[in-house]
Parts: structure tokens; sequence; C-alpha cells
């Protein structure tokens, strides 16, 4: 495993260490994530604007 | 902002899941923010929810340990640290239950202004994007990092 420091958290305004697995993300051989995003896409899909310019 | 966040996140190879356990008074709770694709170019689900002991995934779960805040700030320098990596990416999310997309609102609501600073708030009124305001009752939130 890998550590990553992130110099300061803007959230906590403190230093965090991240770690980094040698796993890859189980994604949507996970069910709820599968069904997750399938909620996700139905909700894009009736989307009748564009996304914002940024 | 000055929230407590938990220590040892754990992040996939690939930077899309994060573990991190919560200590509350019901003891340690694994939790878990993954985040894939959708079929929208450039904008990435995110879910949340506490892990199983076969390691599933399970964000209708409650498990009321006594860090709600804790937790949420913890969400938020996982998207902020993923949002580092990755600016470019929309975030989508939505609560699972009722309780849950209220909590977010909640959340999201009352740091408005500090989020703001970082990230374009945007939700879904009648399948129209519009810019996210703390009186709103909505059910699903996009947001992505500003000056990307």
């Amino acid at each position: 495993m890998k550590k990553v420091k992130k110099e300061k958290s803007w959230v906590s305004g403190r230093g965090v260490t991240y770690t980094i697995s040698d796993k890859a993300a189980i994604g949507v051989k996970d069910p709820y994530v599968a069904k997750k995003l399938d909620e996700a896409n139905k909700l894009l899909r009736k989307l009748k604007t564009p996304l914002p310019k940024t | 902002m000055k929230y407590e966040v938990y220590k040892g996140v754990v992040a996939s190879k690939d930077f899309n899941q994060f573990d991190f356990v919560s200590h509350g008074k019901k003891g340690p709770i694994c939790k878990r923010v993954a985040f894939t694709m959708t079929e929208m170019d450039n904008v990435f689900n995110l879910a949340f929810g506490d892990v199983g002991d076969e390691s599933e995934f399970d964000d209708l779960s409650v498990s009321d340990n006594g860090d709600r805040n804790k937790v949420l700030a913890t969400v938020v320098d996982i998207v902020t640290t993923y949002t580092d990596r990755y600016p470019g990416r929309w975030i989508l999310f939505q609560g699972s239950t009722e309780s849950r997309t209220r909590l977010y609102r909640m959340a999201i609501g009352l740091n408005l202004e500090e989020l703001s600073v970082k990230f374009q708030i945007y939700t879904f009124i009648e399948e129209k994007l519009v810019h996210f305001d703390k009186n709103m009752n909505v059910n699903a939130f996009l947001i992505k990092r500003k000056n990307a």
C-alpha cells in the first residue's frame, strides 16, 4: 500500500493522509452500486437542459 | 472549513472507491464512498453507505453511530480529494431515503456559502438543472469543482 499525504484538508484545515490500496474499486459488480448508477442514469436521461458550461 | 474528519481513509488504486471507519457509540462501522461513470459524458455517480461483512455495500443502512457530522465531513473531504484529481468531472448524488436526502439538503444548505467557494452546486427541478438554493426541496445534486 502506498500512502499519499494531502498538504492540508480543506474541510478540516489539517493534514490528511490517504492510503492507496492495491485493489481496484468493486464498481458495478456490487449490486447496490449498480442500482444507484441505474437511478442516476434514469435521472440524467430525463434532463432537458445540457450540463452548464464551466 | 473546520470540521473534524476521519483519518485512515483507504482509496482503491483506481481512485473510484474510498473506505473509512466510523468510530461511535455502536463501535467501529466501515463506510464506503464509490464513484461510477454514468451514461452522460463526464458525469459520475456517488454512492455512499455502510459496508457489510462480505464487503457488500448498503446505503440504506442507518448506523446511528453518533458521529453524523464527522462522517459527512469525511465524505466532503473525499469528494474534494477526488475532484483534486479529476477536476473536470461532475458528481451526481441523491439520498437513498427521504430522511437521508433531507440530511444532505440540510448539510449543504447550512454550509452553502463555504461549499460554493469550491464547488458549483446544481439540482434537478422539473427535468432542468438549476443552481441549488438552501430553501429548495430537492432530491438530487450535481456538483463540479470551480475553475476546472
